[in-house]
């Protein structure tokens, strides 16, 4: 190899890396077009204070559910939404869930374009995408609200990023690059590239300490569940009970990889040693190789990458991105046409 | 059997050249998604190098402000333990730093060495085999390429990520990369990397008007970032791991003109005892090249200088009488303080050309007692007509000439005495800040008080400063104010907690009254004091004075009593051009004074109780300030704890700000 960092790509994944899970990749400019019309614009309360009187929300049913932030906004009975076409409805809002900061707002419409709960997606850094938020009220009527676009800068909990905050919600969030986080924006939602739902655009947060803004998304992996109860009345299905025992399809040992041995909580996923005549041999894969990504995701761990391969259908594929030296490698494997009996 | 190939990178830009064409959107998402994974791997190829960085037992108080505190990024640049860091990151000057390398290891960190131009810090780690991140080479960057920011900041196993571009070179005086990509606390002192991974630059907080450490944070997140390059950090390392401090180089050389369009390099001031002094520079100098460049104006020049060090040498040509000479020098970090001089006089502040119908001259209202001018027989009512020969045409005319001199230097005075013209020999000091207590007051023309609708507020009056109900602020206008004499302005910051509103108000009304003095007092929002966001508070609302009264900005001092004085030495220091003096009262300096110039005059009144516990630390920082050439009045309060004084022991305080434009 000559000079420079060599890099190499497997052309015949491109599509798959952080869009593993979507039905059909598509660009962002067809993601936006599919976007827009399942925001609102909300008004309500509010014009005092620097407390804006507007803000966002998104459709989650063709019958007039509405997402939103939870916030002062909603503090009156006379709440309406202007939907991407213009037109305006009285709102009402049938419940509200202030741990997670979130509202569920009805209007009396039908056939609307919606955002499908049941499809929602994750994503990790570097991830790029689409924030959608009336911020500023910068769209009146029909006029369709502002697009930014950045990457996920990080994922996690609030709490431990610099300094404290006065908020309820401690769970996970996105960080995006962008400055999303505006008056109004709360209730906007953030999508991949290619218009997937990631999650929903919170209230303006501050550092108190370094007074810099914040700006992040709360997942839907952590709202959905709530949504649905509101919407349902049933709130009988707990969250920690819904999600079922993590399965455990297939090891690493199943492709023909040993781990080193797992002796602290983050031990990085090195390849040990791999068995002949083996898929991971066939790819060539070797010891000392460092596993940072699979099937699009980051792999900080063995324990990550188990979880990995536990989530495979027979016959999947599995895309990992090795550390080599200085140079990154990627190599797809296939799982197995079933899953072992363990 | 899946499809393995082999691409090289330059490959895959060339397919991304192809789908561009293509133009189709199913090509868009390909690209979207070809450069999505471009910038994971160029991250996960950085990743190894980048460490974060934790400063235990640190701060979260500097100079009585609160600070950004919480983890930052650092670089790998050796294997054997060296990490380059923004020294924003050590702003709070912490007692004990750690570093997280990306294997978990966390290791005490020692500084090795700072690069004060370029605001970073090289921190050392006991270890060994570490991954040095590669640099970028400075030729191949382009303005538009792809530039991606990371930090590890977050208790998250990969580090942060922004993706912008480079939107710049040679920024800051050609030391940074500017980029569009966030830049924030998250991942300052983090890397700028290219798509291939390598390292553009390390993220600082920059701001091509100031240089302390948290300069150009208030920048954070705008998209405008700033970069010192990779290779620049690399050719100096071995310097800074040997423990040499870096430190911006200086000439010693001013010039007339100093905004972004300021026009030729005609030299206005050379300091005594610097470089450029000792190199033959001298005031009206034209420079016309640097280094073998041909320079044209005085931005070039600071292009050029502001990517040496001190220590470095640096060869100007000049212009003078029409003939070019050559002048070699070494740089240094630190010149010899200004020493301004006095001669002794306090000048007619109306000017006066309408006092008396005369058309040149700077009227002498009073004669300071034992001074130079008293010692040479100039009196009051004298007017000074030239120094040295040159025409004076007013008062601003004769701080500027005499400013030009230095103490111990005679000049010839030329004055006007009842019709005759005299020249009389002066030999200046140097400017001393004891002011007799009962100074005399501008003899006011008598004028008839502006009343009426459009009138301006007299009396104690209250508002919020742009409407904002978080920046609320009380004043006190002289009930006599007229706008044709221009008024001193005293900022008053409170401590925390206690505005003092009431007795301020009333142990300074009578002294603001007798010497035309506006006194403003902002209220911080917070209880538990000023913070550094108030800073802007302060100037904006001396702004908002300035813009509704005639304020001479000779006379525009900070007064802090207390915990305040951080807060207080903190808006003074980051505005030289604004304010004139800074009065401390029960407390000391904890912040490091700046330097003292001729062109931003800056005095000092230190009032401490005789029983106050921090009398001996306030005789300090006085005694510390004269040794920079500072003039400074410290003035001792006999039985006085520490508590704010009496209005009679404050006489001394406003005859101090009346006196503020002696010359």
């Amino acid at each position: 190899m000559r000079g420079g960092i060599r890099r190499w790509l497997l052309m015949a994944t491109v599509g798959f890396l952080w869009a593993a899970t979507s039905v059909r990749a598509q660009s962002s400019r067809e993601a936006i077009d599919a976007v827009l019309p399942r925001m609102v614009k909300i008004f309500g309360a509010g014009g005092l204070q620097n407390l804006e009187a507007y803000g966002t929300g998104f459709l989650v049913s063709a019958d007039g559910h509405i997402v939103t932030a939870w916030s002062h906004l909603l503090d009156t009975d006379r709440v309406s939404v202007v939907l991407d076409d213009g037109r305006r409805f009285a709102a009402e809002t049938i419940g509200f869930e202030p741990t997670l900061e979130l509202a569920l707002l009805k209007i009396d419409a039908e056939r609307l374009p919606h955002f499908d709960l049941e499809e929602v997606a994750e994503a990790g850094p570097g991830a790029r995408v689409l924030a959608f938020s009336n911020m500023f009220q910068v769209a009146v009527g029909d006029e369709p609200v502002s697009v930014m676009h950045g990457v996920i800068a990080a994922v996690g909990p609030l709490s431990a990023r610099r300094g404290r905050f006065e908020v309820a919600y401690s769970g996970p969030v996105y960080i995006v690059d962008a400055v999303t986080n505006n008056s109004g924006a709360a209730g906007g939602v953030l999508t991949t590239r290619d218009g997937q739902l990631l999650g929903m655009i919170g209230r303006p947060l501050r550092n108190a300490d370094s007074s810099t803004q914040l700006n992040y998304a709360v997942p839907m992996t952590e709202l959905a569940d709530t949504i649905r109860q509101i919407r349902t009345g049933d709130f009988s299905r707990r969250r920690d009970e819904a999600s079922p025992d993590q399965a455990q399809n297939f090891t690493a040992a199943d492709f023909g990889i040993v781990l080193v041995p797992d002796v602290v909580e983050r031990t990085p996923a090195y390849v040990d040693a791999v068995f002949r005549e083996s898929e991971a041999a066939a790819v060539g894969l070797r010891p000392d190789d460092l596993i940072v990504f699979a099937n699009g995701r980051l792999v900080p761990s063995c324990k990550a990458l188990e979880v990995e391969l536990g989530r495979l259908q027979p016959q999947d594929d599995l895309t990992l991105v090795v550390r080599r030296g200085g140079a990154l490698l990627t190599v797809t494997m296939t799982a197995p046409r079933t899953v072992p009996e363990r | 059997m899946p499809l393995l190939r082999m691409v090289h990178w330059h490959r895959a830009v060339v397919s991304i050249t192809v789908m561009l064409m293509a133009s189709t959107l199913v090509a868009d998402e390909r690209l979207e998604a070809l450069e999505e994974q471009a910038f994971r791997e160029a991250a996960a190829l950085a990743e190894p190098s980048i460490v974060r960085i934790e400063t235990v037992g640190g701060l979260d108080v500097l100079d009585g402000l609160i600070t950004p505190s919480g983890p930052t990024t650092g670089v790998v640049v050796g294997a054997d333990g060296w990490i380059i860091t923004s020294s924003f990151n050590f702003a709070s000057r912490p007692a004990s730093i750690l570093v997280t390398t990306p294997d978990g290891t966390r290791r005490a960190a020692s500084v090795a060495a700072t690069d004060e131009a370029r605001m970073l810090t090289l921190l050392k780690v006991d270890a060994s085999r570490l991954t040095p991140l590669a640099a970028a080479p400075l030729e191949e960057m382009r303005v538009g390429q792809w530039a991606i920011a990371l930090g590890r900041t977050f208790d998250q196993p990969f580090p942060s990520i922004s993706v912008g571009i480079v939107s710049a070179l040679g920024r800051i005086w050609g030391r940074a990369i500017q980029t569009d990509a966030k830049t924030s606390p998250t991942n300052y002192g983090g890397p700028l990397l290219d798509v291939q991974g390598r390292a553009l630059g390390i993220i600082v907080p920059l701001d091509p008007q100031k240089t302390d450490a948290t300069a150009g944070v208030e920048w954070y997140d705008s998209g405008i970032g700033f970069a010192i390059p990779m290779e620049d950090i690399y050719a100096v390392l071995s310097r800074m791991q040997a423990g040499e401090q870096l430190k911006p180089g200086r000439m010693g050389l001013t010039f007339k003109d100093l905004g972004p369009t300021a026009g030729e390099p005609i030299v206005d001031r050379v300091r005594a005892g610097s470089p450029a002094y000792d190199a033959g520079l001298r005031a009206g100098d034209r420079i016309t090249a640097v280094d073998g460049r041909v320079v044209s104006r005085v931005p070039h020049v600071r292009h050029l200088l502001g990517r040496k060090y001190a220590g470095d040498a640096i060869a100007l040509t000049y212009m003078r009488d029409g003939s070019e000479s050559a002048a070699q020098m070494t740089l240094v970090a630190t010149l010899e303080p200004y020493e301004a001089p006095l001669l002794g006089i306090l000048p007619e502040r109306v000017p006066w050309a309408e006092r008396t119908g005369e058309t040149t001259g700077a009227g002498v209202r009073f004669v300071l007692p034992d001074s130079p001018a008293a010692r040479s027989g100039i009196v009051r009512r004298d007017v000074v007509t030239k120094v040295d020969g040159d025409q004076i045409v007013d008062a601003a005319a004769l701080r500027d000439a005499v400013s030009r001199h230095r103490p111990g230097d005679t000049v010839e005075i030329g004055i006007v005495r009842g019709g005759r013209e005299e020249t009389i020999s002066v030999k200046l000091t140097a400017m001393s800040a004891n002011v007799p207590a009962d100074l005399p007051t501008e003899a006011v023309p008598a004028r008839e008080p502006a009343a009426g609708e459009g009138a301006p507020k007299t009396g104690r009056w209250v508002d919020n400063l742009g409407g904002d109900p978080e920046r609320s602020y009380w004043a006190y206008v002289p009930a006599d104010y007229d706008p044709a004499l221009p008024a001193g302005l005293v900022v008053w910051l409170h401590p925390a907690g206690d505005t003092m509103e009431a007795d301020i108000l009333r142990k300074w009304q009578a002294a603001c009254d007798r010497r035309g003095i506006i006194l403003v007092g902002p209220k911080t929002a917070q209880p538990s004091g000023w913070k550094p966001g108030d800073i802007a508070f302060v100037t904006d609302l001396v702004q908002e004075l300035r813009e509704r009264y005639a304020v001479d900005p000779l006379r525009i001092v900070v007064h802090a009593y207390g915990d305040a004085a951080p807060m207080a030495s903190a808006v003074v220091f980051r505005n030289r051009e604004t304010f004139r003096g800074l009065s401390l009262v029960g407390a000391s300096l904890r912040a490091a004074p700046p330097e003292s110039t001729p062109e931003f005059s800056l005095q000092f009144h230190i009032l401490c109780g005789g029983n106050d516990p921090e009398r001996e630390a306030a005789q300090k920082s006085a005694e510390a300030l004269e040794e920079l050439r500072f003039p400074v009045l410290f003035q001792r309060v006999e039985e006085l704890g520490h508590e704010y004084p009496s209005a009679e022991a404050l006489g001394g305080i406003a005859a101090w700000v009346d006196a503020l434009d002696r010359i």
